[in-house]
C-alpha cells in the first residue's frame, strides 16, 4: 500500500496528504500525466507559489534597498530573518520541506574606548586584526567584534592610555546585526527567490488560466477572439476547436513546470534557510575532523610522554635495584643482609610506584568504571574530586559508547575548572539523559566570570564536544555562579 | 672512576648514582638536563660522562647533542649515551665522532649491573659499547648486506659481539667457545668482507663499525 502511495504522489503523502488514489493499483504514466494538474501537491505548490509571491516582492525590496546602506542593512535584518522564516514555515506546511531555523542574532560585543591617542590606538588594534572606527573629535575609539578586555590588553601591549572602556549594547546589536549571516543567507534566499516567483506565476497564468482558457476556447470565441494564427481567423467553431488540444498541453505541462520550480525553490530553502549551508556544514566537518586528528595524535604522545617519564622510568630503576640486590647475593664475599634488604625495599617501593602510576595512564586513556556506565563513572568521578560535589544522574539509557566516553571527560574537565579556578566551596554535577540528548551541567558557587582562553579548559571543553556536534554553554556572572552545560547527542 | 651523569628522571639518575658508588666510582654531578650536563663536564672533568637523550626543555635529542659538543670540546671524555629507544640515526651520529670512548646502550641494560659496568669501564679505556640493539639496526640498515650475506650464522654471531665493542675473551666467553676459535672466525670474517687485519680490539671495533656504517 505504501508502495501505491509513493508513486502516486512521487513522495510520502501520509505525511502531509490523504490522497484518492490510495486503493488502486500503481497509475500508469499516461493516467499520472493526466492526473498531474489535479494531485493534491500541485494545488498544495499552486497554492504555496501563490502565497508567497509578496514575500518575494517584500524581500527583494528591503535586500535591495539595503544594499550600499549600511544602517538600513543591519536594521532590517531582523525582518529580513522573519520574511525567511515565514518562507520556511509555509514550505513545512504546504510543501512537506522542513528545514530547521538558523540561530538566533547573536550581538557581537564591541567597545567604545576613550583615549588621548586615538590614531595609535586604532593602528594597534588594526594589527592585532580588530575591526575599529576613530572618532578624532571625541578621542573615542569604537572597537566591533571585540571584548573590552580583549582591547584593553592589545591598549597595554601598544602602551597607548586608554581612559573609559564601555561595551555598547546598541553598537554590539548593530554589528551582530550586519554581520549577521543566517540574514545575509536570507537576503540571497528571497533576491532569488522573485524571479523564482516571477517563473512560478507565468507558469500558473499560462498552464493553469491559458490551458482552461484554450479547453474550452469553444465558449468564448465571439467574446475573445484569437487571431489571426497563420493566416487562419479562428473565431468560427469548427476552426475554435483546434485550440482543445493546446489548452490540454498547457495544462499538463503548467503543474510539471510549477513542480520543477518549487524543487529548486525548496533546495534552495534547504540551503539558504536552515542553520547552516551544506559548504558551511562541509567545512565544519572539515576543522572538526582535522581537530580530532591533530587531538589524538596529541593524545598518543602525551600517553607516550607519560609512560616513558612514569612508568617506564620506575620499571627501569627497579631492574637497576634488583640487579644490584641479585649480584650482592651471588657474590663470593659475606652477604650483607641489610644492604640486600633496602635495595629489595627501594626495588618493591618501585614497582608500587609504577603500578599506580600506570593506574593513572590507563584512566587517563579509558576509565574502567565507565564500563559499567555513565552513572557509575561520574560518582567516581565526584568522589574523587578536590571540591565537594553533589551529584543528580537521571541516565535510563546508556548513550553510545563515544558519547559516555566524551561526557566523562567532559565533567572532569569541569570539575576541575571548579576545583582549580572557580573558588567555590560546592559543586553540583548534574547529567540527565531524555531521547536524542545528554545534558552534562557543573554548577558551582565560586565567584564567576569564566572565559574561554585560548589552550584553555573551557576551550578544551568546546573542543571536546564539537566533533560530535555537542554544545556547551556557559553563564558565568561576575560573583558567580557558574553554570556550564554542555549538550551531547545521544549518538555518534 | 669520576663520572657524570645527566638525566631528568629522578628515579633513574638516583639509580644510576647509588650502582655507581656501590661500585666504587666517584660521581661528580648527577644532574637533569643538557645545559647542565655541559656546564657539569667542563667543571668536574670526569674520565666518562653518561647521558640521556630526551631531556628538557623539548624532549627531543638535547643530551645527544650535548655528547657531540662535549666529545669535539674534550675528546678525553668518553661518552654514553643511556637511552629508553635505540634510534639508529643517533648510533650513526655518535659514530661519525670517530675514535673510541663512545657507548650507545638501553637503559634497560643497567638491570645487569656487571655488564653495565664493565661497558662504563671499557668506554673510559677508550673502547666501545653499543647495544646489541644497536647493532642489529646497524647491520640491518648497512648497505653491504650482501656481503654480509656470505657469514655463516657463527660468524654474524661474533661480528655482532664484535661491534658491541666486547674483547676476544668476552666474545668466547658469551658464546662458550675457545678463543683461539673466536680469533679464527674474526679473521675469516676479516678477509671476507675484505678489512685489513688489526690486531687491538678497540682499534678492529672501529673497522668494523665504520665497514657498516658507510
Amino acid at each position: 500500500m505504501s508502495k501505491t502511495l509513493a508513486t502516486a504522489g512521487g513522495y510520502n503523502p501520509a505525511i502531509m496528504y490523504d490522497n484518492h488514489l490510495m486503493n488502486r493499483p500503481p497509475a500508469s504514466f499516461l493516467v499520472r500525466l493526466l492526473q498531474a494538474p489535479f494531485t493534491r501537491r500541485a494545488w498544495a505548490e499552486l497554492l504555496y507559489s501563490l502565497v508567497t509571491f509578496p514575500l518575494a516582492i517584500a524581500g527583494f525590496v528591503v535586500t535591495v534597498a539595503g544594499i550600499g546602506n549600511g544602517p538600513l542593512w543591519a536594521v532590517s535584518a531582523p525582518g529580513v530573518r522573519k520574511l525567511g522564516a515565514a518562507s520556511r514555515v509555509l514550505a513545512g506546511q504546504l510543501l512537506g520541506e522542513n528545514v530547521p531555523a538558523p540561530p538566533r542574532l547573536q550581538p557581537r560585543p564591541s567597545v567604545r574606548v576613550t583615549t588621548p591617542d586615538p590614531g595609535r590606538l586604532a593602528a594597534a588594534l588594526a594589527e592585532a586584526g580588530a575591526k575599529s572606527r576613530r572618532r578624532e573629535g571625541r578621542g573615542e575609539v569604537t572597537v566591533r567584534n571585540t571584548s573590552p578586555s580583549r582591547v584593553a590588553e592589545i591598549a597595554a601591549e601598544a602602551g597607548v592610555t586608554v581612559g573609559s572602556l564601555r561595551s555598547s549594547r546598541s553598537l554590539a546589536w548593530y554589528v551582530g546585526a550586519m554581520y549577521d549571516k543566517p540574514a545575509w543567507r536570507a537576503r540571497g534566499y528571497l533576491a532569488v527567490k522573485l524571479p523564482l516567483a516571477v517563473a512560478d506565476l507565468v507558469a500558473v497564468a499560462v498552464g493553469w488560466l491559458g490551458g482552461l482558457f484554450l479547453l474550452t476556447y469553444p465558449a468564448w470565441r465571439q467574446l475573445a477572439p484569437i487571431g489571426p494564427v497563420g493566416g487562419f481567423q479562428l473565431t468560427n467553431l469548427a476552426s475554435s476547436f483546434l485550440l482543445i488540444p493546446a489548452g490540454a498541453v498547457l495544462l499538463l505541462a503548467g503543474p510539471r513546470l510549477m513542480h520543477k520550480l518549487t524543487m529548486a525553490d525548496r533546495y534552495l530553502i534547504r540551503e539558504l534557510l536552515g542553520p547552516h549551508s551544506a559548504a558551511e556544514r562541509v567545512r565544519a566537518l572539515e576543522e572538526s575532523r582535522a581537530r580530532v586528528v591533530d587531538d589524538s595524535a596529541a593524545r598518543l604522545r602525551s600517553i607516550e610522554r607519560d609512560l616513558h617519564d612514569g612508568t617506564q622510568a620506575q620499571l627501569v630503576a627497579l631492574a637497576m635495584k634488583l640487579g644490584l640486590a641479585k649480584e650482592k647475593l651471588g657474590a663470593t664475599a659475606p652477604v650483607d643482609l641489610a644492604r640486600i634488604t633496602q635495595l629489595v625495599d627501594d626495588a618493591h617501593r618501585s614497582a608500587v610506584e609504577a603500578i599506580a602510576e600506570l593506574r593513572t595512564v590507563t584512566r587517563g586513556i579509558h576509565p574502567p568504571v565507565l564500563d559499567n556506565g555513565l552513572t557509575d563513572a561520574l560518582a567516581t568521578l565526584a568522589a574523587r574530586s578536590a571540591v565537594p560535589v553533589e551529584l543528580v544522574t537521571d541516565i535510563p539509557e546508556r548513550p553510545t559508547a563515544a558519547i559516555e566516553t566524551i561526557a566523562y571527560f567532559s565533567a572532569a574537565e569541569m570539575l576541575t575548572n571548579v576545583a582549580k579556578h572557580s573558588g567555590g566551596r560546592h559543586a553540583t554535577l548534574e547529567a540527565v539523559h531524555v531521547p536524542g540528548l545528554l545534558r552534562i551541567r557543573v554548577t558551582d558557587d565560586g565567584h564567576g566570570g569564566a572565559r574561554p582562553t585560548p589552550h584553555g579548559g573551557l576551550n578544551g571543553l568546546a573542543e571536546r564536544v564539537r566533533p560530535v556536534d555537542g554544545r556547551l554553554d556557559i553563564v558565568s556572572p561576575r560573583g558567580g555562579p557558574t553554570v556550564i552545560t554542555v549538550e551531547l547527542p545521544s549518538h555518534a | 672512576m669520576r663520572i657524570v651523569i645527566a638525566e631528568d628522571a629522578a628515579v633513574i639518575r638516583a639509580g644510576l648514582v647509588e650502582i655507581l658508588t656501590d661500585r666504587g666510582h666517584e660521581v661528580a654531578a648527577a644532574v637533569g638536563d643538557a645545559e647542565a650536563l655541559k656546564a657539569a663536564v667542563a667543571e668536574h672533568h670526569p674520565d666518562v660522562a653518561i647521558t640521556d637523550v630526551r631531556m628538557p626543555p623539548n624532549y627531543t635529542d638535547e643530551g645527544l647533542r650535548a655528547a657531540i659538543e662535549i666529545r669535539r670540546d674534550q675528546p678525553g671524555i668518553g661518552i654514553l649515551v643511556f637511552s629508553q629507544y635505540v634510534e639508529t640515526r643517533y648510533a650513526a651520529d655518535l659514530l661519525a665522532m670517530g675514535s673510541g670512548g663512545v657507548g650507545y646502550l638501553l637503559k634497560d641494560r643497567v638491570a645487569d649491573v656487571s655488564e653495565f659496568t664493565g661497558a662504563i669501564a671499557r668506554i673510559a679505556a677508550g673502547g666501545t659499547a653499543l647495544d646489541p640493539e644497536v647493532v642489529t639496526g646497524l647491520l640491518n640498515a648497512s648497505r653491504h648486506a650482501s656481503a654480509l650475506a656470505v657469514l655463516t650464522a657463527r660468524e654474524r654471531d661474533v661480528l655482532a659481539l664484535m661491534a658491541e665493542g666486547r674483547s676476544n675473551s668476552a666474545i668466547a666467553d658469551h658464546l662458550v667457545v675457545s678463543e683461539r676459535a673466536v680469533e679464527k672466525h674474526i679473521s675469516n670474517i676479516f678477509s671476507k668482507l675484505g678489512l685489513p687485519p688489526s690486531d687491538s680490539d678497540h682499534r678492529r671495533v672501529l673497522a668494523v663499525l665504520a665497514y657498516l656504517g658507510t
